[in-house]
């Protein structure tokens, strides 16, 4: 929308900061430019990650309309160009749609596909029962606010809908498909520093964060999120109980 | 990078093998290997697949999905654990494929925490008589750490200590801050110098996305080309329907599915059960039949219950300077100082603090948890994402009877949910009691401590759980678990167990070593009783004697610490 004011924003002046091919701290880091080093599987699975486009199979149209913009506020990218912004829909459509599974199922969730249909719906009931239009033509501050409620198991409307189903784990479950796609991009890993794909060369710099020859060192900046946002904060989500555990614990052990 | 040949022996469906080896994980693997060794006809059935490691793993997060038990099953309880990739491995090498490798022994205290501190269970065997089979696995695996480990009964091992990466410095910086002893190198299952055609560790950080190099452990390249060699067959994505029983009580072989979904039967003279704390209970409950009506080896009614999981919250410090932790291998520093009982805390038993090493995408999810960041919040703090180093705790869970596995077969109140056999699959039930809340609580605590004393600017931590063990328990009479101290059935004189599910109790030591450890003294068992294993229902309980001679070739050319 005109009106939103979506870009971060230097604190120092309030100014808004432009769009970047590469935010974050490591410009000119790319570990696609490593890929030569890589092992011939890996590179072929990087590869195909980062050219192939998905088509959306799962969801129908309205839904897909409704959920990229969904995830477009569970992680937003206007800080990126438009072509340097990472596809996050397709890859959740495609989990879905070949019923790609985690291998359980909480007991007070219905299957993950039934799940997002029943959220894409409730999204849309919500936008259209507190601002009278569509989901994905709400202001981002409206859409953060729905999306909020979400987080705080408390959503402003459409409750028969949410009642189907754990609403804290199927939160987690959706922010954690949206980072499983983002964190996945050779973008976002240059975006933070990561190595990427290690192998045959390895590392030899392995104490007090040292670059290796081939990566960057660290150059941070200030930045506010767009003063529209009400998204940069810590909020222990509503599903953080005391040894309650979520999906997606995959990696540490 | 290990070529590993692809077998082309193939037992015929109407012979009859000596052993029918159910999941060739850590246990599988090993038994595969010695019984192979000794002479025996034995065919390994692996619900996986047989991975070429070239060419079916990536040095990638996102790809990795397929080296883990992703097919169905339900989860509940009060706090229900988070099952898949957190626990759970598929294909041959098993859960060794993913495991982060750190390999420590249990405590002599382990096997008698009931005797000691009157929860939990004894264990029917004693440290001393596992204690030759550490000894042979850290040197056949082997295991590469401090030449003296002082926790438990002291020991060293046979390959040097790793180098330090960001994480095992801040853990040693905190423990020495606060006068903890620490330990730093391993004991890992990750070689610190090459071993015969075993490349060593190049630090690269996706240990627990699959070992490309070889330098990782899996039973994959440590057991199973022996085995191979040996003449034992591997049937890989099969899986093992239902274990059938002869006429005379005893069982007379397996019933599979083969890679296109057509039944098999294969003949064997005993079944030996490894696919691990869900899938061995599952299999045991899945072959009930007349005679065995609630499951079979249940007349104890103790099938499926006394599961555990261990506490592994994962408390992550934000530096000030760069840690860069997806470097070295996740596991490469820990301290048992806090592992048994104190006294003077409020709790039985205790835990320990390990290194762990998240790559972008476990971190991304972690600070979901920890933080509760989304939005632009969460895309702040993964820009952080080199500032970070973390700790796992690992905590002794006690074992419950209410903690199990069922079978999701509609009856009695449970869930109905088929896998694409239609064979019922897990439903797991899960829930902390006192004692365990206390312990994770004071390590909880005890962790933070040690990531402020390290130097951490903030510090947060996500609440979950770690490995999966128990539900087929060994035990002293046939009234108290499934099987007897080498994995034998009560019930069925030629059926056996061998696997993380036999772990009466669990300490807060990665069970893996104990696992491969618990399946070589199996196997020497089998090998001495011979023949009678096929033919008789007497129960020799003699202690066997410790082969070494059936280790792998190669495993006794180096040196061992002088210890003495």
């Amino acid at each position: 929308m005109a009106t939103d004011r979506n870009l971060p924003t230097d604190p120092a002046t309030g100014a808004e900061l432009a769009p970047r091919e590469q935010p974050g701290y490591y410009p000119g880091f790319s570990t696609l430019k490593q890929k030569r080093y890589w092992d011939a599987a890996t590179r072929k699975v990087v590869e195909e990650r980062v050219s192939r486009e998905k088509p959306i199979r799962f969801f129908t149209p309205e839904e897909a309309a409704t959920m990229l913009a969904v995830v477009d506020r569970v992680l937003p990218q206007e800080d990126r160009t438009e072509e340097r912004r990472i596809a996050i829909l397709p890859d959740i459509d495609e989990r879905l749609y070949k019923n790609k599974l985690d291998g359980y199922r909480f007991e007070d969730m219905p299957p993950d596909q039934e799940a997002y249909r029943i959220a894409a719906r409730a999204f849309e009931e919500m936008a259209q029962k507190l601002h009278g239009r569509a989901f994905h033509e709400l202001s981002v501050r409206e859409q953060e606010e729905i999306l909020r409620s979400i987080h705080q198991a408390k959503p402003q409307a459409a409750q028969h809908l949410w009642k189907k189903m754990n609403i804290e784990r199927f939160w987690t479950m959706l922010v954690t498909d949206v980072v499983s796609v983002y964190y996945a991009h050779p973008w976002a890993w240059d975006e933070i520093g990561f190595g990427g794909p290690a192998y045959p060369r390895g590392y030899m710099r392995l104490e007090e964060g040292e670059p290796e020859p081939w990566e960057v060192e660290e150059q941070r900046y200030a930045w506010e999120a767009p003063a529209d946002s009400i998204t940069d904060v810590e909020e222990p989500h509503a599903g953080l109980r005391d040894h309650m555990t979520h999906p997606g614990q995959a990696g540490t052990h | 990078m290990q070529q590993i040949k692809i077998p082309r022996k193939r037992f015929k469906d109407s012979d009859v093998l000596d052993y029918a080896i159910v999941g060739v994980g850590s246990a599988g693997g090993v038994l595969l290997q010695r019984l192979a060794r000794a002479g025996f006809k034995v065919v390994g059935f692996e619900a996986g697949p047989f991975w070429d490691t070239e060419r079916d793993w990536v040095s990638d997060e996102n790809g990795s999905h397929k080296l883990y038990w992703n097919d169905l099953r339900i989860t509940g309880g009060e706090h229900p654990l988070a099952l898949g990739a957190n626990n759970s491995g598929k294909g041959v090498g098993g859960g060794s494929v993913h495991w982060a490798a750190f390999t420590p022994r249990f405590h002599p205290s382990d096997f008698e925490v009931y005797t000691r501190d009157g929860v939990g269970a004894d264990w029917p065997i004693t440290y001393e008589e596992i204690e030759p089979y550490y000894e042979l696995l850290e040197q056949e695996i082997p295991v590469a750490g401090p030449a003296w480990y002082p926790w438990g009964k002291p020991h060293g091992h046979p390959y040097g200590p790793h180098p330090m990466g960001g994480v095992g410095d801040a853990l040693i910086a905190g423990c020495t801050k606060l006068g903890i002893p620490v330990c730093a190198g391993g004991p890992v299952a990750i070689l610190s110098a090459s071993h015969g055609d075993r490349p060593h560790c190049i630090y690269r950080g996706f240990c627990i996305q699959g070992c490309k190099v070889g330098a990782k452990a899996s039973t994959l390249v440590t057991h199973v080309p022996d085995a191979l060699k040996n003449g034992a067959e591997i049937r890989d994505c099969c899986m093992v329907a239902r274990i059938s029983m002869g006429k005379d009580g005893r069982t007379d072989g397996i019933v599979y599915f083969d890679d296109e979904g057509k039944e098999h039967f294969q003949r064997a003279r005993a079944v030996i059960v490894c696919g691990y704390a869900l899938e061995s209970p599952r299999l045991l409950l899945n072959s009930a039949c007349p005679g065995h009506e609630r499951g079979l080896a249940n007349s104890s009614g103790t099938l499926g219950k006394y599961l555990m999981a261990q506490a592994g919250n994962v408390i992550l410090g934000r530096f000030e300077n760069l840690v860069r932790m997806y470097k070295a291998p996740p596991a490469h520093a820990l301290t048992e100082e806090f592992y048994e009982t104190d006294p003077k805390r409020d709790f039985a038993r205790g835990f320990a603090v390990q290194t762990v090493g998240p790559l972008p995408i476990a971190f991304a999810k972690q600070m979901m948890n920890a933080k509760g960041v989304w939005g632009w919040g969460m895309r702040r703090a993964m820009m952080d994402y080199n500032h970070w180093a973390s700790f796992g705790l690992l905590g002794e869970i006690l074992p419950w009877e209410d903690n199990r596995i069922e079978l999701a077969d509609g009856r009695e109140g449970r869930h109905d949910a088929r896998d694409r056999f239609g064979l019922p699959v897990a439903q797991v039930t899960f829930g902390l009691k006192d004692n365990d809340k206390k312990l994770i609580e004071f390590g909880r605590k005890k962790v933070e401590e040690i990531m402020w004393a390290a130097g951490a600017a903030e510090v947060v931590q996500e609440s979950r759980y770690a490995h999966l063990v128990g539900a087929c328990r060994m035990s002293k009479t046939p009234d108290g678990g499934v099987c007897d101290k080498f994995g034998r059935t009560w019930d069925v004189a030629n059926l056996f167990v061998m696997d993380g599910s036999v772990m009466p109790t669990q300490g807060s030591a990665n069970p893996g070593l104990t696992i491969q450890s618990l399946a070589a003294r199996t196997a020497d068992y089998l090998i001495t009783q011979g023949e009678t294993v096929f033919t008789s229902g007497e129960r020799d309980m003699t202690e066997p004697p410790c082969r070494k001679s059936l280790a792998p070739p190669g495993t006794f050319t180096r040196g061992a610490p002088h210890l003495r």
